[in-house]
């Protein structure tokens, strides 16, 4: 085994990280900041038109499907110095959806739009969930009927993240409510915003981070927008929430905040004079955290390198996702503590990039990615079928 | 030995609960998450007075109900479960306290009426967010230095103050109108503004000193036990309202044709969450229990609030996993208590930081088990 980068590839890191020094002017860091980590301004926007332009976006595609060809691990290299480097990347557009309309879209959907989304002009955002189907995602009710040679389309969709300044919505309708199994009666649409039956809602959340409901009333497009088989989306979506579980769980924002806790905590003193981090307990907080970091770094570029070798196991896939999600968790509690009272200050309050802003806004985002891209119950349940060969319980 | 709830404190449970039931439903809570001058409703402080509710603790002679600290543990509890906007901790169990027990006949009689009444309010700020320098300057001392994160600075008559002294602690009271105190607004995580305070050349005159020096040390010293015991019961109630909306959550919310409550590990999860509660009110309530006894009380107290942290971080996760999005929806109520458990958790240290004291306690022989 070994872990380390090829000499070419710590080039390529080196390179991008030089390059996202650069991009990240004061003037977008701050807008990031505004718009709460999660992007949509002018300046960011312009910034990812230059990723795009640059040839970043997409790098590790093979070059049939427009990338240059790189390969996983490059990928994956540009994703994790793209995070690290505090920029809100639509990865759900350019690592997860990008790739799947890339391999089954039509014609129109390949030439039109994949090459708008590798020059970072194309964003779209995922429209899944409901009101009523969260987890059990195929009972899912907004519908799809055929209507001359286009489809027009009805229901309600929830949670749909980004969607206020994407595109389009890759959108789950039903097309055949008489399928025996629900989930064989699901199409994928690519539903563009720009259509007078689409609207949108703000829904405010815990972590401050706004998230929408989206509400389809006979929105019509054409055949052209259907992505895949007629009934066969289930399989795209599977296929789409595999590829997004190892962006979820990146472990680069993390890393770069350990190291900014650890500095802090060797050059900040206490009301007794000592060094922060010259107390034990803040040693073993740093201590654990950092062990948390090895084991996920390692489990990600396992399935990298699996990855690149095509061969990602389920169960390992969904090992990392439970486990990333619930070691952030704890690492940004533990970090919490350290920073102490400081870490309840809201980063309005702060200067800009403080860490403490930071630590006490990522506490309040954590839990999301326990439930959403798939929640831990249902992973764990993969894990000891696919994994461990256990019976399944049956629902 | 006796764990049944006294009399006095189930009519103090059911007084206040009764109280924050009528006054605090989510509409009201709402006006105050992004309460630009504090988190107070004057209103609802004026019928905890009322009520006598702001005097539990208080001698009859100072118009008081002149109860043990335990009695506070309902009011604490349910101001826990209600979110309710009120200084209790900083105004009932900490400032008016801190008066009664230390300052002298004229002080007492100079402000415990008032606070009492609900006519003057008090904050109050504990060494782990203080950085003060004290010198003396002939009776009054002379303060420099900053506090953060003091709640209703703004509007309180005074600011009471543990800093740091030569030889132990200064206990006094600061006006936070008085020359050289600038107040600097700040977000709390919970939302709602509160104050770093800026001490520049700030003179605390003798009336104002309650304790000072070895005395001082003393009195910081229980005035912080009080604190971090109060922390704990306030997040006693807090995690208790989460795990019953999650409770009553997953019992009504259906995926796969059934609630989600009948999945194993949904249940499982909520199951030990009771159990972590259980570990916290034992704890907590004991805590408070010595401390009105006058019970050496420091080992106790360090694991009620490791207790205090363990348990509000994992029932806020526990709490926000179980719901799913809505969980995090701020059209639903449980976001603010998220917000509150972390308050609690952090305030006057972590789990890890008590962790270490109770360490520390072992070290030099005490904390044995038996
Ligand atoms: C901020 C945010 C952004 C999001 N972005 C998007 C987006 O862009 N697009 C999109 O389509 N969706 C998005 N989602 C939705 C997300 O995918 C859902 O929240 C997720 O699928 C869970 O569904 P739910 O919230 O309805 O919870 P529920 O399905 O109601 O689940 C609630 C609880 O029950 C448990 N549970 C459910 N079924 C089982 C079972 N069989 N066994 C054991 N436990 C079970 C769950 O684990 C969870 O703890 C987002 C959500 C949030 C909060």
């Amino acid at each position: 085994m070994q872990v380390e980068f090829s000499a070419k590839q710590v080039r390529l890191r080196d390179e991008l990280r030089a390059y996202f020094a650069a991009l990240m002017t004061p003037e977008l860091q701050a807008e990031c900041q505004r718009d709460l980590g999660e992007g949509g301004g002018p300046l960011w926007r312009a910034a990812l038109r230059q990723m795009g332009a640059d040839g970043w976006i997409g790098l590790g595609w093979p070059e049939h499907l427009g990338g240059r060809g790189m390969g996983p691990v490059e990928q994956f290299i540009f994703v994790e110095e793209v995070m690290r480097a505090g920029y809100p990347f639509p990865f759900l557009t350019t690592e997860s959806i990008g790739p799947v309309l890339a391999e089954y879209g039509n014609a129109w959907q390949r030439e039109e739009l994949v090459p708008r989304i590798l020059a970072g002009d194309l964003l779209i955002s995922i429209g899944y969930s409901e009101p009523e189907a969260g987890t059990d995602l195929a009972s899912l009710r907004t519908r799809a009927e055929r209507e001359s040679d286009g489809w027009i389309i009805n229901g309600q969709k929830m949670w749909t993240s980004l969607a206020h300044f994407c595109d389009y919505t890759w959108l789950a309708a039903r097309t055949d409510p008489a399928a025996e199994k629900k989930h064989r009666g699901i199409s994928l649409f690519l539903v563009p915003h720009s259509d007078p039956g689409w609207h949108c809602t703000p829904v405010h959340t815990l972590g401050d981070v706004r998230t929408n409901a989206t509400y389809y009333d006979n929105v019509r497009v054409s055949d052209q927008h259907r992505v895949g088989e007629i009934n066969g989306g289930w399989r795209l979506i599977t296929g789409q929430l595999n590829r997004e579980r190892l962006s979820l769980v990146n472990v680069g924002p993390t890393a770069v905040l350990f190291d900014a806790v650890a500095d802090w905590a060797t050059h900040t003193h206490t009301v007794d004079g000592r060094r922060v981090i010259d107390q034990d307990w803040v040693r073993a907080n740093l201590a654990r955290v950092r062990c948390g970091i090895e084991a996920l770094k390692l489990m990600c570029y396992r399935q990298v390198w699996a990855m690149s070798k095509g061969q990602l196991g389920m169960a390992e896939a969904s090992a990392a996702k439970v486990y990333g999600s619930e070691f952030f968790i704890e690492a940004f509690r533990a970090l919490g503590e350290i920073l102490g009272q400081g870490s309840l200050v809201r980063a309005d309050s702060c200067p800009q990039g403080a860490l403490t802003g930071r630590v006490e806004r990522l506490y309040r985002t954590a839990s999301i990615i326990t439930f959403g891209g798939g929640t831990n119950e249902i992973q764990r349940d993969i894990i000891a079928a696919a994994g461990l060969l256990m019976p399944r319980a049956t629902r | 030995m006796n764990f049944a709830e006294s009399e006095v404190q189930t009519d103090t449970r059911d007084l206040a609960r009764r109280i924050f039931e009528q006054r605090m439903g989510s509409q009201e809570l709402a006006g105050f998450d992004d309460a630009p001058e504090g988190r107070f409703d004057s209103s609802l402080w004026r019928t905890l007075a009322e009520a006598g509710l702001l005097g539990i603790s208080v001698s009859d002679l100072h118009g008081g109900m002149g109860l043990e600290f335990a009695a506070l543990a309902p009011l604490l509890e349910e101001a826990g479960r209600a979110l309710a906007p009120v200084p209790i901790i900083e105004h009932v169990v900490l400032a008016v306290a801190a008066i009664e027990i230390y300052g002298d006949r004229q002080q007492c009689e100079r402000w415990l009426p008032a606070a009492l009444a609900g006519d003057s309010l008090f904050t109050a700020a504990l060494p782990h967010a203080a950085e003060v320098n004290c010198t003396p300057e002939g009776e009054a001392l002379r303060l420099n230095g900053s506090v953060a994160l003091v709640p209703l600075a703004n509007l309180a008559q005074y600011i009471l103050l543990v800093v740091p002294a030569d030889r132990g602690q200064n206990v006094l009271l600061v006006d936070p109108r008085a020359p050289g105190v600038t107040l600097h607004p700040q977000r709390f995580t919970t939302g709602e503004t509160r104050f770093s305070l800026s001490l520049d050349d700030v003179l605390v005159p003798p009336e104002q000193l309650l304790a000072t020096a070895a005395a001082g040390q003393a009195a910081g010293q229980w005035l912080l036990q009080r604190a971090l015991t109060a922390h704990c019961l306030h997040q006693l109630g807090v995690c208790e309202r989460m795990l019953e909306m999650t409770a009553a959550y997953t019992g009504e919310r259906q995926q796969f044709g059934v609630p989600i409550a009948t999945f194993q590990a949904v249940g499982h999860r909520a199951a030990n969450i009771y159990i972590d509660l259980e570990c916290l009110r034992l704890t907590a309530r004991q805590a408070a229990s010595r401390l009105s006894q006058e019970l050496a009380a420091d080992t106790e107290i360090a694991i009620a609030k490791v207790w205090a942290g363990d348990v509000g971080h994992r029932t806020s996760y526990a709490a926000q996993h179980l719901h799913g999005g809505t969980g995090i929806d701020r059209d639903y109520p449980l976001w603010r208590y998220c917000l509150f458990a972390r308050a609690n958790e952090l305030a006057l240290g972590g789990s890890a930081c008590h962790l270490s004291t109770l360490g520390e306690i072992i070290a030099a022989g005490g904390a044995r088990c038996s």
